[in-house]
């Protein structure tokens, strides 16, 4: 499309009729490019998309009154025209933006957006000065929206990330462009939806980012910091415009905004040279080192992506390994047994390769690499550091490792968490370190791998480490244990997840609040995470967090109860071993107790537990198998071991509600429902106070007399 | 016929397309834009700790759905079942399996042929009911399966929270 200029718009609508369709379309297309491109100033362009808009009920056939529609058409390029020349605000990007090549062909969103968008929706308020804009426009198209935030989150970020390696290097081009496309980006669409607020929001902060850009200012930390501030209120207002979506479409200013937008339209270099909120200046030591992950230069728009209902998704891995089912049984089918048979029995083999080959292609569509969430903890550091007057040097390793999608949300609060500690706590002072021989500046790194089968996420610092002997005596303050008589060192770390427990010598409004630990243990147990630590004092500490690839996957093991099967997560398994008579004694006639190196575990008879009949009855006959942790560690008797198996969870229907001691179903290979046991939940359950709880009355379940009889 | 039942009751709701099926003697009848599909008896997975009118769960085609057997609901004879299917319901998303003795037949029902679900006092629930229907000399039991399944689901809260308290 040869690029058109409004005079040219102009002159074509006056020669179009309304029934001209095709052509009023390139019309639409053209001014919608104008808009979106920058060619025309900020000014006109709320003009110009309402032209286009307005174009676009012509061509659909929703106008009303053709003729009309084409006289307000008109009027909005004139309105524009006018705003074009006669008002020309000092918008400094405007003309070198036509110039920078890459601006005209980043928004791949906006690009493809308008092909999408027949009827681009958009408010008539001149972008710029109107900011007592209180309401979603009436015509913003709610179903664009939320993509709009999406995307826009997303370009905020990749900002965020950017800009923290501008830190770092100030003379890096790319990462000045990829800040400056992202909020132009913003400006944008935000213009087009009529969010009138947003736009001018974003419009300031690129005009910023232009003059860096430009070489008109230098990226110094002042600036860095406006910049932070300016991404973060955008973030403040793309969450105003989603609360509005969610309710009564108001849209409150959030706080700070006049003054920051203020600041940003105000900027001098010269003033603000060493930052807005006079920050030490030392600290200037700690940016360049934040620049560590510069290495993985995001890159955001060299992946071609594609948004898909992540229950559509479910459905498709649901609908895979009903094929693997399938087509496992066709391949086990009796008929293969004779030899005629050779040549089908090889295209069914080969059909099983390919059915193979695509669930591990459809398991792999969940996964998305953890990069935006060492991103985010970049950021994390960062502030943290700033406001405990420290410096740290932040390195991540391994970003590309993948996970679950579902995971990453519930692994990205801990982590948090985790890295705040690590900075507050873990590294000292940098006098403090000086004293001790150290660098001034902290280190903690993050380090993403895969060791057998599982993904590794390792936060490790060069600070303090965890001291025993404090830990010990906290503890033993708290009550939680009498002495550490016989705790290995691991046990003792351990005592910080207990709950109330904090280590803090005192309290910042950062950490150290004694919430803390224990809430990171539950969310990583949330999803099957296992977290060590390692420390040594004055050395620093590591905290390794052990995930599954999946939440989808279980590795389980199958074991037969009666004529009943069940899945036992693996992780929650130690062993599992036949009882000697020796091994085995009671308690007052009744509970069962196993006695395996010097330890004595309750037994709990699932068949009992769970009311299953034609079970093994006499723990001789059977197996234990050790579940649960400390405290909780239950001998579990199972008739017998089937086999490890990976199973896909799922839920067992809304229509059951809370199945106590069954965290969900799985279909076996036989294409029979399992039921995949809750081990915690199995094991809570014999230990309710409850008596007659754990053991339902065979006789009184009608079910289970009729399945023996 | 969409506004007039938002605005007089169910009852005019209740002419209608009924999937009939057999529970013991006893017919019933299923409004049809609830039943998603009828498949053969499955290999059943009993689910432990429910109350037993729920027998368990199958596999649809790779979703987990629970199977319901109205028969030990409705507290009804449960000596000579003959499970031969399980018709598939769906509600606001939920699918719910149903085991049947047999399935009968699709009719329409008219108003004029639906009378109110008489009382037979303390012991004898019928709130489940739509109404009676009596087309074809036969009396069909209309149920009210949303009733049924919805009572169900918070029993079965009920139960499951009893086993924690």
């Amino acid at each position: 499309m040869t690029p058109l200029t409004l005079d040219d718009a102009a002159m074509l609508l006056m020669q179009l009729e309304v029934s001209d369709t095709t052509d009023l379309a390139l019309v639409r297309d053209a001014l919608t490019a104008l808009a979106f491109e920058n060619r025309v100033p900020l000014t006109a362009q709320p003009f110009v998309a309402r032209a286009a808009r307005v174009l676009g009920t012509l061509i659909n056939g929703t106008a009303a009154n053709g003729v009309a529609a084409m006289q307000e058409v008109s009027a909005a390029i004139d309105d524009a025209m006018r705003a074009a020349d006669g008002l020309a605000p000092s918008v400094p990007s405007v003309p070198s933006v036509v110039t920078v090549p890459s601006v005209v062909t980043v928004p791949s969103v906006v690009t493809a957006r308008t092909g999408v968008v027949p009827t681009p929706v958009a408010e008539a308020t001149p972008a710029m000065a109107v900011v007592d804009v209180d309401r979603l426009p009436d015509d913003a198209d709610r179903d664009l929206l939320p993509d709009f935030l999406t995307e826009s989150l997303e370009c905020v970020s990749a900002s965020e990330n950017a800009l923290l390696q501008l830190e770092g290097n100030p003379g890096d081009e790319e990462a000045v462009n990829t800040v400056f496309r992202a909020f132009h980006t913003v400006k944008g669409t935000s213009a087009f939806l009529g969010l009138a607020r947003v736009a001018a929001f974003a419009h300031e902060a690129e005009s910023l980012l232009s003059r860096v850009r430009d070489k008109e200012i230098r990226y110094t930390r002042g600036c860095a910091d406006l910049s932070l501030r300016a991404a973060d209120m955008l973030k403040a207002l793309l969450s105003v415009v989603h609360t509005a979506l969610a309710t009564d479409g108001r849209l409150p200013v959030p706080p700070g905004y006049q003054a920051l937008l203020d600041a940003l339209a105000g900027y001098d270099p010269e003033q603000h040279a060493n930052g807005v909120s006079a920050q030490p200046t030392a600290l200037s030591e700690s940016a360049s080192l934040a620049a560590a992950p510069a290495k993985a230069r995001p890159d955001s728009t060299a992946d071609t992506t594609i948004r898909v209902r992540t229950d559509r998704l479910d459905r498709l891995i649901d609908m895979v390994g009903e094929l693997v089912i399938a087509q496992s049984m066709i391949a086990g089918d009796d008929h293969f047994g004779t030899a005629k048979q050779h040549d089908l029995l090889r295209k069914v083999t080969h059909a099983g390769k390919i059915v193979r080959e695509l669930q591990d292609l459809s398991m792999s569509m969940r996964m998305v690499p953890l990069r935006a969430t060492f991103q985010k903890l970049a950021r994390v550091v960062r502030d943290t550091s700033v406001k405990a007057g420290k410096t740290v040097q932040f390195i991540t390793d391994g970003d590309d490792v993948e996970i679950d999608r579902n995971m990453v949300d519930l692994l990205s609060d801990p982590l948090v968490h985790m890295v705040r500690n690590a900075v507050d706590h873990g590294v000292e002072p940098p006098q403090e370190r000086e004293g001790q021989g150290k660098t001034p500046s902290g280190f903690v790194r993050l380090h993403a791998y895969h060791a057998s089968g599982n993904v590794v996420v390792e936060l490790r610092d060069d600070g303090r480490g965890l001291h025993r002997d404090k830990l010990v005596q906290k503890a033993i303050e708290k009550g939680l244990i009498e002495s550490d008589k016989g705790m290995s060192d691991s046990d003792v770390f351990n005592l910080i997840f207990a709950p109330g427990f904090s280590t803090a010598d005192k309290i910042t409004d950062i950490s150290g609040r004694g919430v803390g630990m224990d809430v990171v243990r539950r969310n990583l147990e949330l999803i099957r995470g296992r977290i060590d630590i390692t420390s040594a004092p004055g050395q620093g500490s590591t905290f390794a967090i052990r995930l599954p690839l999946t939440l989808a996957v279980t590795d389980g093991m199958l074991v037969r109860v009666g004529e009943e099967r069940f899945i036992i997560p693996l992780t929650h398994i130690h062993m599992s071993f036949r009882p000697e008579p020796s091994m085995l004694s009671t308690v007052v006639g009744k509970g069962e107790v196993v006695l395996l190196r010097g330890e004595l575990l309750p037994i709990v008879p699932l068949h009992r537990l769970f009311g299953v009949p034609n079970a093994v009855h006499s723990p001789l006959d059977g197996l234990l198998m050790i579940v649960g942790d400390g405290a909780r560690r239950t001998a579990l008797l199972v008739d017998d071991l089937l086999g490890q198996q990976q199973v896909v969870a799922k839920t067992l229907g809304d229509g059951l509600g809370k199945v106590p001691g069954v965290s969900g179903g799985a279909i076996l290979q036989d294409g029979r429902v399992g039921l995949i046991l809750d081990v915690t939940e199995t094991v809570a359950l014999v230990q309710s106070p409850d008596p007659q709880l754990p053991y339902v009355d065979l006789r009184e379940r009608r079910d289970v007399r009729d399945l023996a009889a | 016929m969409n506004t007039q039942a938002n605005v007089s009751t169910a009852v005019l709701a209740r002419a209608g397309k009924y999937l009939t099926f057999f529970l013991a003697d006893e017919e019933y009848g299923l409004e049809i834009l609830k039943v998603s599909e009828i498949i053969g008896l499955q290999p059943i997975t009993r689910v432990p700790r429910m109350p037993d009118f729920v027998r368990g769960v199958i596999n649809l085609r790779g979703k987990v759905i629970p199977i319901m057997d109205l028969r030990r609901k409705f507290d009804m004879e449960t000596d000579g079942m003959q499970d031969s299917c399980i018709i598939v319901v769906q509600m606001r998303g939920i699918q719910t399996g149903i085991v049947v003795d047999r399935v009968s037949e699709v009719v329409a029902v008219a108003e004029a042929e639906i009378e109110d679900a008489p009382s037979f006092g303390a012991g004898i629930h019928t709130e489940f009911l739509l109404g009676i229907a009596k087309s074809g000399g036969r009396v069909k039991l209309l149920l009210d399966i949303d009733r049924v399944l919805r009572t169900s689901e918070i029993e079965a809260l009920e139960a499951a929270q009893l086993h924690e308290s």
